[in-house]
């Protein structure tokens, strides 16, 4: 579970062109959206490709994506569970 | 009101409505002020366009009244009435259209996107415009009346986020995908470019949705250019697809701004973008 959650932080420093950032500098438990990591809608979108190119996981319902994207731990352990790649 | 407008514009000729708005609301309009679109035009056609003093105000007079023109012509539309188009650069979309893949159309607070619509119908694809979700519930059923059998979808923004995954659905199913992509709404992520001169910033989100499917880009501008008659201007846009992402969404930025500034220098009289543009 570690290695995937350090792999997520440097896959969404990539995609989201956080550069001045590494993982370390990411709190897992924080919050991704408003405060905390700071994201909005277009790097919601960005994690929403993310998670269909590097793990096959196909997002359709907005509820769930909200849940799911609540902080890098929240992700991890749902890719962890439906990752088809 | 909307409602009212609509069926009055069913039997009204539009140009009976342009000589009561421009004649009675639009000097009420500009002398109140009330949201600064009047100072925000002037400056632009003062600063921007470096006119004189007294060309800048007539400007102003003309741009809110061909503004108010453009919103009457909307509502005519929904009323069932029709305007001539002319279309340049037609064989751009019907050449991405016969791709297997998806592309987007970037469109712009100028003239009047609407009423291409009613021009760039796909046979293949279906076309999803993403709209402002705070239309009014009039506007949006006027263009679901007239454009839903169309194939056309309209995809509001909204708070929770699910117009993304609409998004994200309609470009793995290969459709084209509309978005304005002059105004920052929503995210408030930028790029900057010079635009008429001066840096300004433009919206991300559209130019990263782009760049990170590696989609084609058309920017589409409609312009009035009578009473009946628009024009519709279709331009390819390009970038590098295999250039690094962040020079991709420059390069895909600069080729907006720049067919958006050679269409704007082209009707300086239908910038519609009422508030200070270029502000940093």
């Amino acid at each position: 579970m570690n290695e995937l959650v350090k792999e997520l932080k440097d896959e969404i420093i990539e995609a989201l062109n956080l550069e001045e950032m590494t993982a370390d500098d990411i709190d897992e438990n924080e919050p991704l959206f408003g405060e905390g990591l700071g994201l909005d809608s277009i790097d919601a979108l960005e994690l929403i490709v993310l998670l269909e190119k590097k793990y096959g996981i196909k997002l359709a319902d907005p509820a769930e994506g909200k849940k799911i994207f609540t902080s890098v731990a929240s992700i991890a352990d749902y890719v962890s569970k439906n990752r088809k790649k | 009101m909307h409602r009212l407008l609509i069926q009055s514009l069913r039997w009204l000729d539009v140009r009976m409505v342009y000589l009561v708005t421009s004649l009675f609301v639009i000097p009420v309009c500009l002398l109140l002020n009330t949201n600064h679109s009047r100072t925000s035009a002037y400056h632009f056609y003062r600063h921007r366009l470096c006119y004189g003093r007294l060309r800048a105000a007539w400007s102003v007079y003309i741009n809110h009244c061909l503004f108010s023109q453009v919103v009457v012509d909307r509502f005519a539309v929904f009323a069932g009435k029709h305007f001539h188009l002319d279309i340049e650069g037609y064989e751009h979309f019907r050449l991405l259209e016969s791709e297997p893949k998806g592309f987007m159309i970037f469109s712009s607070h100028i003239g009047c996107y609407e009423v291409a619509g009613y021009s760039l119908i796909s046979k293949t694809k279906r076309f999803n415009a993403l709209v402002f979700g705070g239309e009014k519930a009039t506007v949006m059923a006027g263009r679901q009346e007239v454009l839903g059998h169309h194939n056309i979808r309209m995809i509001p923004v909204k708070e929770d986020m699910s117009h993304l995954f609409l998004v994200n659905e309609a470009l793995d199913n290969n459709e084209i995908m509309s978005m304005p992509a002059d105004r920052i709404i929503g995210s408030a992520k930028s790029v900057t470019s010079v635009f008429m001169d001066a840096e300004a910033r433009f919206p991300a989100g559209p130019l990263s949705v782009a760049t990170m499917k590696g989609l084609d880009v058309l920017a589409v501008n409609v312009m009035k250019t009578s009473a009946k008659h628009y024009k519709v201007y279709v331009a390819r846009l390009s970038y590098d697809k295999h250039a690094p992402r962040r020079q991709q969404i420059q390069q895909l930025a600069d080729s907006y701004v720049k067919e958006l500034e050679h269409r704007v220098r082209q009707y300086p009289l239908q910038w519609f973008n009422f508030y200070d543009f270029w502000s940093r």
